[in-house]
């Protein structure tokens, strides 16, 4: 817990400090060329840009303490409200196509290693490779092509851009079947190979020969002894993803035009909008902290082998 | 028999007509309601609802596309898709100056609030008050200009407020570059310190009280989520109030009933939609999900395949330049050479630019007043083109001045002094014509451009070494007042917006707060003064001739706004107004 603390504040500091690196001043581009010296140094003052580098951080640091991310020099919200908005748009596309990676990947890879270099292995091998080959930029872009423009048209281009709470709506909902499937198609790829593989791995294992050998027919093999441990690099992979499920999915966020963490990160970068760039880099900091914590957990349930004993 | 065919078919072929005819003016027909969804640029997305505007969203977003729809300008400016002052769309008479132009009367129309209130010269007094109180926080504040230069404020009775001013201005300028800035505010709703506080005349009691009364609106203009249920933003003037907002930039408006200008609205809704990209506006306009977007300039050849949408490039009230840093230690003194200067300006190939790299779509600009839209303020001398292209011209001037000409490689200073046919005062002997330019990325025909010209520069000698950067950079570069900026392009050049009469009093006078390349002229300085001083438009003739020639910047091709696709069903849009404001109470949808 120590350490994982030690990580974040880590991160801040580094972060904090990387952001005062950037070129061009923050001061110049909120208030745009218009802005004169007396226009500069209020503003600086206004935020405290004008105080050395260590007490800005240390002023941070304390209202961090308090809950206070700060406020957004260009959105003109708090960091808070800011995160609130856009963390479930990014959370509930990102759950959705990961979710759905999932339940597609694990039976796919598994069927991949039953039926090796069978027919069906090659074509989805094929398939697997070419989506995984796929800059992620131009497959949501062939995807708006196909199914978003004239003559199909048959869904938004965009994703919803409306509060969750109208996501039941079709309207809303029908936007995010694009980025949706744009992000689950990449990660059906990576998953269903990771699955393949690590079927291939534990199907010729002793316990399985053992299984087999006791009479267990090849379904129980695999869904009762095989796939918990073939699930355990998938988890590995569940939980480094974990902090993309909540820093968003930049590319796709933009593509889509869909008002995610990604998309506020990009924006906030562009604009120097060091409060909300700091905002999202300690939530996906704590992300990746309790990720880790999350699949060491998971490696627990699935393999009694790495257990904590004693 | 075949002639009873022949009549019949003459029938059938009338009745075609009409039918056609009936079908066409049904399809023609101005429809009442409906919703017209308009395409936000990328990063520009408003988030800031009080006319009283600091800095960090002092912007078009704000201002131009959002407040005015709501909280209309004392002056409005527009007209027609020209820049001068609409009297029929202010709030108030043309204002009236006596006194040999010291005295401004200013006479309300007796126009309404939403809640049925008149408004009324209190109103003026108040957003007056609160500027006098808060003048640190309002963008448009320049020390000296206004409002230190109202002296002092009267309001004989509910439609007339008096300003006395601290000298004579021009009226062109106070009215264009001052009035312009005014915005009357409900004090019977805003003039209090909290929510749960009650109305009273703080903006009168004290300087304190009007700080109070600013930090609380600045404060509820802070909480966007609160903007449709605040009782404050509930009143307007405008033809238009919102139904919804987002801090994503989502805005719904729909018609203030009580609007009390000429033109109501016939749309039941307006809607500004934010964009991330210009790749995200354009998937969505291809789909026919805008009913007024933008094709981006790179994908201007497309348009044709866009059948529903008609296409027209929004020409903003700007000009364009690339800035020298005339106090850059290495180079300040070659920049101040108008020799050299202008053998720059002859290496910029803008009619090259603009067909071969701009689509056609961008403007020459050759001087400080923007020629396009066609204005009565430029004037003949800067249309034309005091330095066209011409190699050959370039390395003339610098050989005449004392220079090696190396073309293809860098020309060296080779006669020091301040003699004729010398490099002139403070350029060293072995000075090479070598310098850094940073250009701002993100818009690819500029940066098209700004590489063709480090190009053509070569051809004389002169090497520019470029490196691309965000805006932001580009800008705290220009303006940070260092003196290792050499050479700063970030594009967007100035807009003369809501300062609309085009002085250059902020951009080009020595000392100036957004003369970032610190050019400095006393002529210029003067004939600046002049601007703002005389009725006299010649004034600005004089002004503009002399930077044109003179050269404070490196002129450039000016690219319109945006290269707006409006649907074919959508009208009186056009002509899209320079100051780039929405006029949504203008548009109204036929059925094909």
């Amino acid at each position: 817990m120590a350490q994982s603390l030690v990580v974040v504040i880590g991160v801040t500091v580094i972060t904090f400090v990387l952001t005062r690196l950037l070129p061009g001043g923050v001061a110049r581009a909120i208030l745009g060329p218009h802005a004169s010296p007396p226009d500069i140094a209020q503003f600086n003052h206004d935020y405290g840009l004008d105080l050395p580098w260590p007490q800005q951080y240390l002023n941070y640091l304390w209202e961090l303490l308090h809950g206070n991310l700060g406020f957004s020099y260009h959105l003109n919200e708090t960091v808070v409200q800011l995160l609130s908005t856009h963390l479930p748009r990014t959370l509930i596309l990102l759950s959705i196509s990961t979710l759905l990676a999932l339940v597609v990947a694990v039976p796919l890879g598994i069927m991949q290693a039953v039926r090796r270099n069978k027919l069906e292995d090659y074509f989805f091998t094929s398939v697997s490779f070419a989506l995984y080959s796929m800059p992620p930029f131009w497959l949501a872009l062939i995807l708006i092509i196909w199914f978003a423009s004239p003559p199909a048209n048959l869904l938004p281009p965009q994703g919803p851009q409306g509060d969750i709470s109208t996501y039941l709506d079709w309207d809303q909902m029908s936007g995010l079947i694009l980025p949706v499937a744009s992000l689950a198609l990449v990660t059906i790829a990576l998953f269903s190979r990771y699955m393949r593989s690590s079927t291939l791995d534990n199907l010729v294992q002793d316990y399985v020969r053992t299984a087999r050998a006791k009479g267990v027919s090849n379904a129980g093999v695999l869904y009762r002894h095989v796939l918990r441990n073939a699930l355990i690099p998938i988890i590995t992979l569940l939980g480094l993803s974990l902090p993309g499920i909540f820093s968003g999915a930049l590319i796709t966020e933009a593509i889509f035009n869909y008002p995610g963490m990604g998309l506020l990160f990009w924006n906030s970068a562009q604009t120097r909008d060091y409060p909300v760039l700091l905002g999202v880099t300690v939530v996906v900091a704590v992300a990746t902290v309790v990720g880790n914590l999350l699949a060491d957990v998971f490696y627990a349930a699935v393999d009694p082998r790495v257990r904590v004993t004693g | 028999m075949r002639s009873a065919w022949r009549v019949l078919g003459v029938f059938c072929l009338i009745g075609l007509v009409a039918t056609a005819c009936g079908s066409g003016s049904t399809a023609q027909q101005k429809l009442q309601g409906g919703k017209a969804v308009w395409a936000e640029a990328p990063n520009a997305t408003p988030n800031y609802i009080f006319p009283l505007t600091s800095g960090g969203y002092f912007s078009v977003a704000n201002l131009s596309q959002f407040q005015f729809l709501m909280y209309r300008p004392l002056y409005w400016f527009g007209d027609n898709g020209t820049v001068k002052l609409n009297s029929s769309l202010s709030p108030a008479k043309d204002p009236v100056y006596s006194n040999g132009g010291t005295t401004v009367t200013i006479t309300l129309k007796g126009w309404k609030w939403s809640d049925g209130t008149t408004i009324t010269s209190r109103d003026i007094e108040f957003w007056l008050n609160l500027l006098k109180a808060n003048k640190a926080h309002w963008a448009a504040y320049v020390p000296g200009g206004f409002p230190d230069n109202v002296v002092s404020a009267s309001y004989p009775n509910d439609m007339t407020a008096v300003l006395t001013l601290d000298k004579k201005y021009g009226s062109y300028f106070y009215t264009y570059n001052e009035l312009s800035q005014i915005s009357p505010i409900p004090q019977h709703v805003w003039d209090k310190t909290s929510a749960s506080g009650s109305i009273g005349d703080y903006d009168r009691n004290s300087e304190a009280d009007g700080q109070a009364v600013y930090t609380f609106l600045d404060g509820e203009s802070k909480k966007i989520d609160q903007y449709t249920t605040s009782p404050l933003w509930q009143v307007v003037d405008g033809p238009w109030k919102l139904k919804s907002m987002t801090s994503d930039g989502a805005v719904a408006m729909v018609p203030n009933p009580a609007y009390s200008g000429p033109v109501k609205p016939t749309l039941a809704e307006f809607d500004e939609v934010p964009e991330a990209t210009d790749t995200a506006e354009f998937n969505v306009l291809r789909s026919g999900g805008l009913d007024y977007g933008y094709i981006p300039t790179q994908d201007a050849d497309q348009r044709g395949s866009l059948s529903k949408y008609t296409f027209s490039p929004w020409v903003g009230w700007s000009i364009n330049y690339i800035q020298e840093n005339f106090n850059n230690a290495d180079h300040g003194a070659v920049y101040k050479q108008l020799y050299f200067r202008q053998a720059m300006q002859h290496l910029i190939d803008q009619d090259g630019y603009i067909k071969n790299i701009d689509k056609g779509f961008g403007i020459a600009d050759y001087g400080p007043v923007p020629t396009k839209p066609d204005n009565s303020f430029a004037d003949s001398f800067e249309k034309k083109n005091p330095y066209p292209f011409d190699v050959n011209a370039a390395k003339k001037l610098l050989s005449d001045n004392g220079w090696t000409v190396n073309p293809g490689g860098v020309s060296v200073c080779s006669k020091p002094g301040t003699g004729t046919g010398q490099c002139g005062d403070g350029v060293k002997a072995g000075q090479k014509a070598d310098f850094k330019a940073m250009y701002a990325t993100g818009t690819k025909v500029q940066e098209d451009e700004f590489k063709a010209m480090a190009s053509d520069f070569s051809k004389a000698g002169i090497n520019l070494t470029i490196t691309g950067a965000p805006f932001n950079t580009v800008i705290t570069d220009a303006f940070g007042g260092t003196a290792t900026a050499d050479i700063d392009f970030w594009g967007g050049g100035w807009i003369f917006a809501p300062d609309y009469y085009p002085t250059g009093d902020e951009i080009f006078s020595t000392g100036a707060g957004s003369n970032g390349g610190a050019y400095s002229n006393a002529t210029n300085d003067t004939n600046t003064v002049a601007t703002t001083t005389s009725d006299d438009v010649s004034t600005l003739a004089t002004y503009q001739d002399f930077l044109a020639k003179d050269l404070p910047v490196m002129w450039f091709p000016v690219l319109p706004s945006q290269l707006t696709m409006a649907k074919n069903t959508l009208h009186g849009w056009d002509p899209q107004d320079p100051l780039l404001q929405l006029y949504p109470e203008n548009w109204y949808f036929t059925a094909s």
